[in-house]
């Protein structure tokens, strides 16, 4: 009980790092309906700028230069090549940030070759005892972290005018525009926001208990995608839910493995697909997801 | 606005050298039919051409002596032309007041904001008290209201309305008109675009009619009301004796319409509507846009199902059948909007429609056994026959090389090659010019003679229905207000009332 307990909080803390960058996911295809591939590959730049800058600036500056630069790179993938072709069909903007996410996380990885970066977190390989579970530092920080973000996230859409114009935009982008509000320039928002929560997460999760930033992290952001469609693509609250979920069912699945045996090794890394396609079978639309309704 | 023409897909003209001058401080009204290009002439003012696939590809526009921009629509609307889409599309998921901020956000400053806001409060306190309600849940003379009150949020110096009494009821449209009036006696420019003449000529102090691309009328309000061109082409009450179309031999059975009810939810799109399409003859469903005549087509060929009442042809009920059933027991229809396949030519696009009438499987016809042959060969023979009859030739041609005419001809010859006994026709004539328009009809005329078909029409075009119809049933708010042959129809005090307004 007390492993199974143990597992399950772990796996929460997990859950609100792919909660953060699943929201990332979520702010773009609402705002520009690109279903964004790249955010991958945008996380990996993030942490990889964090783990080069911080022993010559300190970790705080490299995180605010990491998170930056990730912002920026998504902004430009926007801005140099989905914008002038923004009425393509879904498919094909899907295909182009795929590519994409290929050059870049094949550039990144070049650059780090074989090392593991350190990501330089003061907190280091900490453990924090919480009602005698013991759970990393760093997965703490995060959980505090993606809470504070999705509340402040949660707030700003509900009551600014960034949040007005960007949930008009979402909702009928052509009367958006015929009420004065700049496409563009939500579009550039949503897609900066998205890379700044991607470089978060990707701090988080190259922190301990992870080994660091290695070639590979940006294949770590492939668990938001089950993530993202099970909260149901559109859906910020379903977004958050679904990482939640899916940090759950991989802690856990990964936790269970000798018990969970007879279904293979390696099921943490099955298990939130094998979810997904649970929940897609009882809702097609995913938990929160807005059902697609042609008309004739 | 000078000489402005815009075409989509650089293949259809939409608008052929439209010139409009909008006094600062009046309402202009912008009248037509479907397809006469009025919406596109508001989304070449309002930027968002684009959107739809459309371009200018020539002319200007000016606000206040400067130009627009072409394809700008948000700094149009921060320039203060700001627009009412057509069918209100407020932003359903937001809550009233989300909506009005979304619209004050083009709004030049704080102060004006606070004003526009105020005044939205004074001209619609039922938005007031439905503030912190999602704007879906709505009524749709609310959302129309809402829709409005956002675009004012914005202090538009002009305002765009794009039919805003589209489906609404009577008292709403009123009081739409009324509000139209408070909100240019403030001084704000308006430009109507209404199918509604009789809404919109009570409104406005000048006026054009649009036909197919380019102006055909302009004047002040009352001169137009009282026109007998626009009588004309409202009513179709042409200087020709209309001609009385002669019953043709007919193996049809009779189309019995019962009480029809459809609804959607709360609305009601058909209320208790009967009439019935004789064999072999013309019937014509007419009414102002939203009235109910494209629903009742569906429901008669089975895309909607009926709320209550009964569709009888002959002895078979189609309410419960599913579409390809009705098309079985002889039934075909064409679509308002083209649905042929481009690519395909003209005869593939017919011979889909001889897919009932085959008998040999996909096997046989794959391995171009003699019997499947020989088959192919007749039905090709009768398609061509009949692609002859409507004045069809090049039937190699790829069908999305064809002017727009050809191909509403392509798809009513594609409904023949059925063999139905009663062929269903939705606006078969929209957007057309007069020399298409003419082809059209005879071609409809010849094709019910040679194969004895009854139609139902449905049609927006007054002066093309007059014409060949023998029977016509008038719609209005999903009711029916008239039945009976064009001449009396065309003088029942209710149809002027419904097409012209209580001044007509």
């Amino acid at each position: 009980m007390n492993q199974f307990v143990t597992l399950f909080v772990g796996g929460l803390f997990l859950g609100a790092i792919y909660s953060l960058v699943a929201l990332g996911f979520v702010t773009v295809f609402k705002a520009t309906h690109v279903i964004n591939f790249a955010q991958g590959s945008v996380l990996l730049l993030g942490a990889y700028v964090i783990a080069r800058a911080h022993e010559s600036v300190g970790f705080a500056l490299a995180v605010a230069l990491g998170v930056l630069a990730a912002a920026v790179a998504s902004v430009l993938i926007d801005a140099v090549l989905i914008r002038r072709i923004r009425r393509a069909d879904l498919g094909t903007l899907a295909i182009l940030t795929l590519g994409v996410d290929i050059l870049l996380a094949t550039e990144l990885s070049r650059r780090i070759g074989t090392d593991v970066l350190n990501i330089g977190a003061p907190w280091g390989s900490d453990v924090t005892e919480v009602a005698g579970i013991r759970v990393a530092t760093s997965r703490v920080l995060a959980g505090g972290v993606a809470a504070v973000l999705v509340a402040g996230f949660w707030l700003a859409f509900k009551f600014t005018d960034f949040g007005i114009a960007m949930r008009s935009a979402a909702e009928d982008g052509e009367v958006a525009s015929l009420m004065g509000i700049r496409l563009n320039r939500v579009a550039a928002t949503a897609w900066a926001l998205a890379g700044a929560l991607a470089a978060i997460g990707g701090l988080f999760l190259t922190s301990f208990p992870a080994a660091g930033v290695t070639g590979s992290v940006g294949l770590l952001a492939l668990a938001t995608i089950p993530a993202v469609v099970l909260g149901g693509f559109d859906s910020p609250g379903g977004a958050v839910l679904g990482g939640l979920i899916i940090g759950v069912v991989s802690v856990l699945t990964a936790g269970y493995q000798e018990e969970l045996s007879f279904l293979g090794r390696g099921l943490g890394g099955v298990a939130p697909f094998a979810v997904m396609l649970l929940v897609l079978l009882v809702r097609p639309s995913g938990l929160f997801g807005t059902r697609e309704v042609t008309r004739v | 606005m000078h000489d402005l023409r815009v075409s989509y897909a650089g293949a259809v003209k939409a608008l052929r050298g439209v010139s409009l001058s909008v006094p600062e401080g009046s309402v202009v009204a912008v009248l037509g039919n479907n397809g006469a290009g009025k919406s596109t002439l508001l989304r070449a003012l309002s930027g968002t051409l684009p959107a739809s696939g459309g371009a200018i590809t020539g002319g200007t526009i000016e606000l206040r002596g400067k130009a627009l921009p072409r394809d700008d629509a948000a700094s149009i609307a921060r320039s203060g032309l700001v627009q009412v889409p057509e069918g209100r599309r407020v932003f359903a998921n937001l809550t009233v007041e989300e909506n009005l901020r979304a619209g004050g956000l083009a709004a030049p400053d704080r102060a004006k904001r606070a004003e526009a806001r105020a005044w939205v409060d004074e001209l619609f306190p039922i938005l007031r008290e439905r503030a912190t309600q999602r704007a879906g849940l709505l009524s749709g003379g609310e959302q129309q209201m809402l829709a409005i009150g956002r675009a004012l949020m914005a202090s538009p110096q002009v305002l765009l309305l794009d039919e805003p009494s589209l489906g609404l009821a009577p008292k709403i449209v009123e009081r739409v008109g009324e509000v139209i009036r408070e909100i240019n006696a403030r001084g704000v420019t308006v430009v109507l675009v209404e199918q509604n003449a009789a809404m919109a000529l009570a409104v406005a102090d000048h006026a054009v009619v649009l036909e197919v691309g380019e102006v055909a009328l302009r004047g002040t309000a009352e001169e137009l009301a009282e026109s007998e061109a626009v009588r004309e082409r409202y009513l179709g009450v042409s200087t020709q004796a209309a001609a009385t179309g002669t019953r043709v031999e007919s193996s049809a059975q009779p189309l019995a319409v019962e009480a029809l009810s459809v609804r959607f939810g709360g609305l009601a799109a058909l209320s208790d509507v009967s009439f019935t399409v004789e064999p072999g003859s013309l019937h014509a469903l007419i009414g102002p846009n939203g009235a109910g005549k494209s629903t009742c087509l569906n429901v008669l060929s089975g895309v909607y199902a009926a709320s209550a009442g009964s569709v009888r042809y002959g002895s078979h009920e189609l309410t419960r059948l599913r579409p390809h059933r009705i098309a079985a027991l002889g039934v075909a229809r064409t679509f308002q909007n083209i649905a042929l396949s481009p690519r395909v030519s003209v005869l593939d696009n017919l011979l889909v429609a001889r897919h009932r009438l085959m008998r040999s499987g996909f096997l046989a016809d794959g391995l171009k056994l003699p019997r499947a042959r020989r088959e192919r060969a007749e039905h090709e023979a009768r398609v061509r026959e009949i692609a002859e009859l409507l004045g069809l030739t090049e039937l190699e041609r790829p069908v999305g090389t064809l002017s727009y005419g050809t191909r509403k001809r392509v798809e009513l010859a594609r409904a023949l090659c059925a063999e139905p006994e009663l062929l269903l026709l939705d606006e078969p004539v929209a957007g057309m010019v007069r020399d298409e328009s003419a082809a059209m009809a005879d071609a409809i005329s010849r094709a019910r003679a040679e194969l004895g078909i009854s139609v139902l029409l449905v049609e927006h075009d007054m002066t093309f229905v007059m014409g060949m119809a023998d029977r016509v049933t008038v719609l209005d708010f999903g009711k029916r207000i008239a039945d009976g042959t064009p001449a009396t129809v065309q003088r029942d005090p209710d149809v002027l009332k419904a097409y012209l307004g209580a001044a007509a």
